[in-house]
C-alpha cells in the first residue's frame, strides 16, 4: 500500500513538471506571447496610399561590386562610383568603361560634354570621359568630408558636410568661394548637417539646390551663394521630412519637380515647387529596414533610377 | 600473499578533510583569480539585433527592469522633431506630457542652440520599454538604444528576458567589457 502511495506521488509529480515545462515552452512560441503593452506601430508611417504610387519598377540592374558609393547620369550614361573603380553603364546596361581611381569616390557629377567630377572625401578630382584623371583640387583638412557635387556653367559645387559649408571651385579644380547658407534673415538658419548627408544638385533651369537636412529644407542659392529661396517641410508623415538628414540625395526630373530620397522609413518621392508630395516613387515596403537611402539619378527619358545600396543594383522606375 | 593495507575510519576522515580543504582553497583561489582577471561573463543586449518588443521591461526579474534606454550622443542628430522623444500627432514640439512618447517621462529634453536639442535619460524613471528606441530607430539615426545597467543587474544564471527575446539579441559578454554601445561598437 505504501509502496503504491509512493509511486502515485512520483507519478503525479511527474505530470505537473512536464505540464509545467511545455507549458512554459508554448507560452514562449511567438504567436503565444503576450501582447507588449509597450507597443509603439510605426507601420503607419511605412504604408503608403496607394493612390500616390504612380510610378513603377521596370528594371534592375544588378552590379558586379558590392560596394557602390555613388551614382550620376548624363547623356544616356549611368557613371557609378563602386570601391576605386569607375564604371560607365551604356543604355543597353552594358558596361562601356572600367577605371580604377586614384581613391575612392563618394560622390559624382556628369557634365554633358562627357567629363565627371568626383568628389573623393577631402578632394575633388575632375576626370575626362576616359576616365584619366585632368585636374586634382587641393586637399581640405582630413576631417572634411564632401558628400554631393554639381556642375553648374563654369563653376563646381561641393557639399562639404563636416565643414557645413558649400565649396565653389572653377574648371581647373581652385577654390573660389564658399558659403554656409547664412542668409541673413531671422528665420532662416545656416546649413545645419547633424550626419554624413548633405546634397546638392542643379536643374535645368540651372538653379542651384541644396538640403539643409537639419531643418528638413530644399534651398535655392544663386551661383554666388546667396539664398534665392526655399522650401521646409517637416513632418513624420509621408507629407514632410523627419529624423536628423532628410532628404539624404535628391535630383531632378526634367520639368523641375524634385526627386528626394529618405532614410529612417526608406521612400523616393517627387515634390512640387511648394514642397507638397506629389507622388511616390518608390514606398519603403521596396526596401530592407535600417539600410541606407538609395541615391538618386533621373535619365533622359525621366525614368528615376535608384541606387540600393542594400541589393548592390540600380532600380529603374518609370511613370505609371 | 600480502594483505591489503586498510585505513581506519579516523585516518579516512582526516584525508578526506585535507582533500577537501585543498579543494576548496583551490576553488577560492581560482575563483579570485578568474575575477581580478576580469573574465566574468555578463548579460548585455545587442543593440544592432533589438527589435524592441518591450519584453526587457516586463520579463526582468527586477521591477523595474535592469535594462534602460542609453543615448549615443556621438550618433544624435539632436533634432527638434525627435522620433524618439516626440509622440505621432504632437500637438506641439514642447516638453508637455502629452507630447511625450515616454510612458515615463524619462526622457529630458534641453534646448542647446538653434534648432538643436539635447535628450537625455532619466535612468531612474527609464522602464526599459523601448518605445524611444523603436522610434528613433524609425526616424532617426538609432541613437536612442537599449543596454542592461550592470550596476542594477543580477546577472542571473538564465537570463529571463534572454529567454524571452524574439530576436535573440541578448547574450554573454566579458565582464572587462560589459556594454555594447552603438557609439563606441561601431568603432
Amino acid at each position: 500500500m505504501r509502496k503504491w502511495a509512493v509511486i502515485s506521488i512520483v507519478l503525479i509529480s511527474a505530470a505537473a513538471i512536464i505540464a509545467v515545462i511545455i507549458a512554459e515552452h508554448r507560452s514562449a512560441l511567438p504567436g503565444r506571447r503576450p501582447a507588449n503593452p509597450f507597443a509603439y506601430d510605426v507601420e503607419e508611417f511605412r504604408s503608403v496610399d496607394q493612390e500616390l504610387i504612380r510610378w513603377r519598377e521596370t528594371h534592375q540592374v544588378q552590379l558586379d561590386r558590392e560596394d557602390p558609393r555613388a551614382m550620376a547620369y548624363s547623356d544616356g550614361k549611368i557613371y557609378l562610383a563602386a570601391g576605386n573603380e569607375l564604371q560607365v553603364i551604356g543604355s543597353d546596361w552594358s558596361r562601356i568603361l572600367r577605371r580604377t581611381l586614384p581613391s575612392e569616390a563618394t560622390c559624382l557629377a556628369a557634365a554633358r560634354e562627357g567629363w565627371i567630377v568626383a568628389g573623393m572625401g577631402n578632394h575633388l578630382v575632375i576626370l575626362d570621359s576616359d576616365g584619366e584623371t585632368i585636374a586634382e583640387s587641393e586637399a581640405l583638412p582630413e576631417e572634411s568630408s564632401i558628400t554631393s557635387v554639381a556642375i553648374l556653367g563654369d563653376n563646381i559645387y561641393a557639399a562639404d558636410a563636416t565643414g557645413r559649408r558649400v565649396l565653389i571651385y572653377n574648371r581647373e579644380l581652385e577654390q573660389t568661394g564658399e558659403f554656409r547658407g547664412d542668409s541673413g534673415v531671422s528665420d532662416v538658419h545656416g546649413f545645419i548637417v547633424p550626419g554624413a548627408h548633405f546634397s546638392l544638385a542643379v536643374n535645368s533651369e540651372d538653379e542651384l539646390w541644396i538640403t539643409n537636412p537639419g531643418i528638413h529644407s530644399l534651398q535655392n542659392y544663386t551661383a554666388s551663394g546667396r539664398l534665392r529661396s526655399y522650401i521646409q517641410r517637416t513632418s513624420f508623415g509621408i507629407d514632410g521630412f523627419s529624423g536628423c538628414c532628410n532628404p539624404v540625395h535628391f535630383t531632378f526630373l526634367p520639368d523641375g519637380r524634385f526627386v528626394t530620397s529618405e532614410k529612417g522609413i526608406i521612400r523616393i518621392k517627387v515634390i512640387i515647387g511648394t514642397g507638397e508630395v506629389e507622388s511616390v516613387v518608390a514606398p519603403p515596403e521596396l526596401f530592407r529596414e535600417g539600410t541606407n537611402a538609395p541615391a538618386v539619378a533621373v535619365g533622359d527619358n525621366g525614368n528615376v533610377l535608384a541606387l540600393d545600396f542594400d541589393r548592390n543594383m540600380i532600380r529603374i522606375f518609370e511613370p505609371i | 600473499m600480502e594483505r591489503k593495507k586498510t585505513k581506519s575510519r579516523r585516518e579516512f576522515i582526516s584525508s578526506s578533510a585535507r582533500f577537501g580543504l585543498v579543494l576548496a582553497l583551490g576553488g577560492i583561489g581560482g575563483l579570485a583569480f578568474r575575477r581580478s582577471t576580469g573574465d566574468q561573463w555578463v548579460w548585455q543586449i545587442d543593440p544592432f539585433k533589438c527589435s524592441w518588443c518591450g519584453r526587457c521591461a516586463t520579463n526582468c526579474v527586477l521591477n523595474p527592469s535592469a535594462v534602460k534606454c542609453v543615448h549615443a550622443y556621438e550618433l544624435c542628430g539632436y533634432c527638434d522633431l525627435c522620433g524618439g522623444y516626440l509622440i505621432p500627432g504632437h500637438s506641439d514640439r514642447s516638453t508637455a506630457a502629452e507630447n511625450q512618447l515616454c510612458p515615463t517621462a524619462a526622457i529630458e529634453r534641453k534646448f542647446i542652440e538653434e534648432p538643436y536639442y539635447e535628450y537625455k535619460i532619466k535612468e531612474d524613471l527609464c522602464i526599459g520599454c523601448a518605445k524611444c528606441a523603436e522610434g528613433c530607430s524609425a526616424f532617426g539615426n538609432g541613437s536612442l538604444h537599449l543596454q542592461i545597467m550592470h550596476h542594477l543587474c543580477v546577472n542571473c544564471n538564465e537570463c529571463a528576458i534572454a529567454r524571452a527575446c524574439p530576436s535573440d539579441a541578448i547574450k554573454r559578454v566579458k565582464g572587462s567589457d560589459p556594454y555594447l554601445m552603438k557609439g563606441d561598437y561601431t568603432k
